[in-house]
């Protein structure tokens, strides 16, 4: 037992120990120069950066508080912040994922905004499961900014061709179409499954396991995953038995990447994909896609226990336990994150610039009834499946503090399965067990 | 019987069959050679056939090599580098329904990390150079005490790896008030390049006879003249190498750029090319296009230096 905690300092905890002496060294006469009305700091990933300058700008002119805006990749994102807060670096607000919340939270490093009340009336009009998603242990920590979800698409000319006039409900149905395009020789491998070691792939397990009616977690935060009848189990094999038996999912799914996946369905190999929602505009855009205007979006298929949910994911704006330590800075940090999570001058005037420029989804209901963005939906999607599948769409069940060390061991677990090194109920009780010994730890 | 294959022997022109070897010979290295070459061109050709493409002809199956429709709107991207007035709702690139696709709205940033890449990188070659060859030279030709645990020292730093040194050198960074400058990436980057340097230049010098130094310093030299006079001029090869090294290290350094850099102002190459990935749109033809501009530079370097590498790289390894 105490073997297992000493090796279970990982990089992430040396960094933060190995830094924390030094920066509560050197991180003062920072945080008192900040404290001094030096301007606020936003940091971002790298998207849509005009749209954020843009949309800074206006604060900046709006309310007189100046900001400095940096952004680093995506990819890079987490580790760079790590950094910056154990390194003491000026910060005000930046962007979370819910991923991260509660290794933010536990590390101290961002702070909730519930005091704020002209925030939390935002949440009346937000997706609940986008709300759940940036709450931890009670507290809120940040507004929305975008929220998707995982999507069914499938292309209507391979649908047709392979003579069905409708895409499949059930997961039985996609096997059985998939079998008919194979028979026909529409496409080898009619689904595109994504199951690399990425930060995509809880995402895809999650909305597996939901849409056969299972969970990974209870409401105790305890393991069920390994549970014969907790839909895991059925998820898992059917993804084993489509590899495998089927064949209508590559073998080589295993290494294939989101973004892999996405632009091998733009290219015409398969006929069914699982992608982020808000792929479906680049789908169908003929400068991006050879299919364009042949994508179309169908709720999840179900499992026999199952219904059409999916997994949903949001990112936030948060607020760092720097600014929230200075009243003034803490109140200004707040109004930023409304500018930009909440309404500017009246509306939802980011989330609707982020969805018109770059197609990202929304978390506030209000928006699917702006005229805008119905007209824009109306170009390449159906936005009444759209709402239907978001306002089913759950967060996700096992983010945690050891939520990064067990996905690995998760992933594994299922690539094993999918490449028959192990059998479902193995994979799954090791992930369970590897669950269990984790929380005992934490 | 006999005379059959008497008269078989006589027949063999043995000319032709040499002829023959000779051309099979070189056939077969010919063969090596090109399928060596497509090996090596592949990628590149590659890299520029599909930043000609549109993002819908670049997932074509199959590829298409030679390009359909080629178009230059991602070169067209990169170069309308804009104003420095301030980005407005109406100004943004988003707002463009051609580039708001798929063209990161970074775009136009490229050229200006491009040139923060070349000031940091010739920045630290040029400290490279005032710092480690004299470090090189005196570790080589003067015995002074705690010689060889200088070297020892100077080459342990190395060992350390770049992960472990980040944090540290985020607080330094920090307390100089130098985040998010070129500076702060010129003085790390020559903690990572002058022990290489120094190593290199004190094998190197160490081949060269001991005479030369001692017949500088009779002929009048000071210590300093005897090194710039006598040493460097010798060392052509070996400064070579460095130079590459050190431009090449610094042009494609990753980590520290992350860690120190989020602004225009200081952001190099590989952050912004990183950056062109968001976690909404990924161009593969963009960024095709911005990898061609990114290889340019260190491509020109070396074939400006390119005599000089092997010689350079090999220096040192053999003592006679």
């Amino acid at each position: 037992m105490s073997t297992r905690k000493m090796v279970h300092l990982g990089r992430r905890d040396f960094l933060r120990t190995s830094a924390a002496a030094g920066a509560m060294a050197l991180a003062g006469p920072a945080r008192m120069a900040m404290a001094q009305g030096a301007p606020l700091t936003m940091h971002t990933w790298s998207a849509a950066v005009d749209t954020v300058q843009s949309h800074l700008n206006a604060f900046q002119e709006e309310t007189g508080i100046q900001v400095n805006y940096g952004n680093s990749p995506w990819a890079q994102y987490r580790e760079g912040m790590v950094t910056k807060f154990v390194g003491g670096a000026p910060l005000d607000m930046m962007w979370v994922s819910d991923s991260w919340l509660p290794e933010w939270v536990e590390a101290g490093w961002i702070a909730p905004i519930d005091d704020f009340d002209f925030l939390m009336k935002y949440n009346a009009e937000a997706e609940d499961f986008s709300t759940d998603s940036m709450t931890y242990k009670g507290r809120q920590y940040g507004l929305t900014y975008y929220t998707d979800y995982m999507a069914f698409f499938y292309d209507e000319e391979k649908v047709k061709e392979a003579g069905f006039d409708a895409p499949p409900t059930t997961w039985e149905e996609v096997v059985e179409q998939s079998l008919v395009m194979k028979e026909k020789g529409i496409s080898e491998y009619p689904m595109m499954l994504a199951m690399a070691q990425e930060s995509w792939l809880i995402e895809f397990m999650s909305s597996l396991v939901f849409s056969h009616g299972g969970h990974f977690t209870d409401d105790n935060g305890d393991s069920v995953m390994q549970n014969a009848d907790g839909g895991a189990v059925q998820a898992l094999q059917w993804v084993v038995d489509a590899v495998n038996k089927h064949g209508i999912i590559s073998p080589a799914c295993v290494e294939t990447g989101e973004l892999s996946g996405l632009k091998a369905f733009a290219s015409g190999n398969h006929a069914f994909a699982m992608v982020a929602k808000y792929r479906l505009r680049m789908l169908n855009d003929p400068e991006q896609s050879q299919i364009a205007g042949r994508v179309k979006q169908a709720m999840m298929p179900m499992g026999p226990d199952g219904d059409h949910s999916t997994v949903g994911w949001m990112r936030f704006h948060g607020m760092s336990s720097q600014a929230a330590q200075d009243p003034k800075r803490a109140e200004d940090t707040a109004r930023l994150i409304e500018w930009f999570g909440g309404k500017a001058n009246g509306e939802y005037k980011f989330q609707k610039l982020l969805f018109l420029d770059i197609g990202a989804g929304f978390g506030v209901k209000p928006l699917f009834d702006d005229p805008d963005i119905q007209a824009a939906y109306d170009q390449y999607g159906d936005v009444e499946i759209i709402k239907a599948q978001q306002a089913i769409a759950r967060k996700k069940d096992v983010i945690t503090p050891w939520f990064g060390e067990w996905n690995e061991a998760n992933g594994t677990a299922w690539q094993q399965a999918i490449l028959g090194n192990s059998d479902v109920a193995s994979a799954l009780a090791k992930s369970g067990e590897t669950w269990d010994e984790l929380k005992s730890e934490y | 019987m006999a005379n059959s294959i008497e008269t078989i022997d006589t027949n063999i022109d043995y000319r032709r069959r040499q002829r023959l070897g000779r051309l099979g010979h070189k056939a077969v290295i010919l063969f090596g050679a090109l399928l060596l070459a497509f090996y090596a061109l592949a990628p590149i050709s590659w890299l520029v056939s599909s930043s000609l493409q549109t993002e819908a002809e670049i997932v074509s199956v199959p590829p298409h090599w030679i390009p359909d429709e080629p178009t230059l709107q991602n070169f067209r991207a990169i170069f309308s580098a804009g104003e420095d007035e301030p980005v407005t709702y109406e100004t943004r690139s988003g707002a463009d329904p051609v580039s708001g696709g798929f063209i990161p709205s970074s775009a136009s940033s490229l050229l200006p990390s491009m040139w923060n890449s070349t000031i940091v990188a010739t920045l630290v070659v040029i400290l490279n150079l005032l710092v480690g060859v004299p470090a090189a030279y005196a570790i080589a030709k003067i015995r002074y005490w705690g010689r060889n645990a200088s070297m020892y020292f100077i080459l342990i730093t190395r060992v350390i790896p770049d992960i472990a040194l980040v944090v540290p050198f985020f607080l330094v960074i920090r307390k100089l008030g130098m985040l998010d400058t070129i500076g702060s990436l010129v003085i790390t980057y020559l903690a990572v390049t002058v022990p290489f340097t120094v190593f290199i230049l004190v094998q190197f010098f160490e081949g060269l006879p001991d005479e030369l130094d001692k017949a500088a310093r009779v002929d009048g030299c000071s210590r300093f003249q005897a090194m710039v006079r006598v040493f460097l001029p010798l060392s052509l090869p070996s400064l070579v190498a460095v130079v590459l090294f050190t431009f090449l290290t610094s042009w494609n350094e990753f980590l520290l750029a992350l860690m120190f850099t989020q602004t225009e102002a200081s952001q190099t190459l590989p952050i912004l090319l990183a950056s062109f990935t968001s976690d909404f749109t990924v161009s593969f033809s963009f960024l095709n296009a911005a990898g061609v501009l990114a290889i340019v530079p260190p491509v020109i370097v070396a074939i400006i230096f390119e005599r000089y590498i092997v010689s350079g790289l090999t220096a040192g390894a053999v003592k006679g």
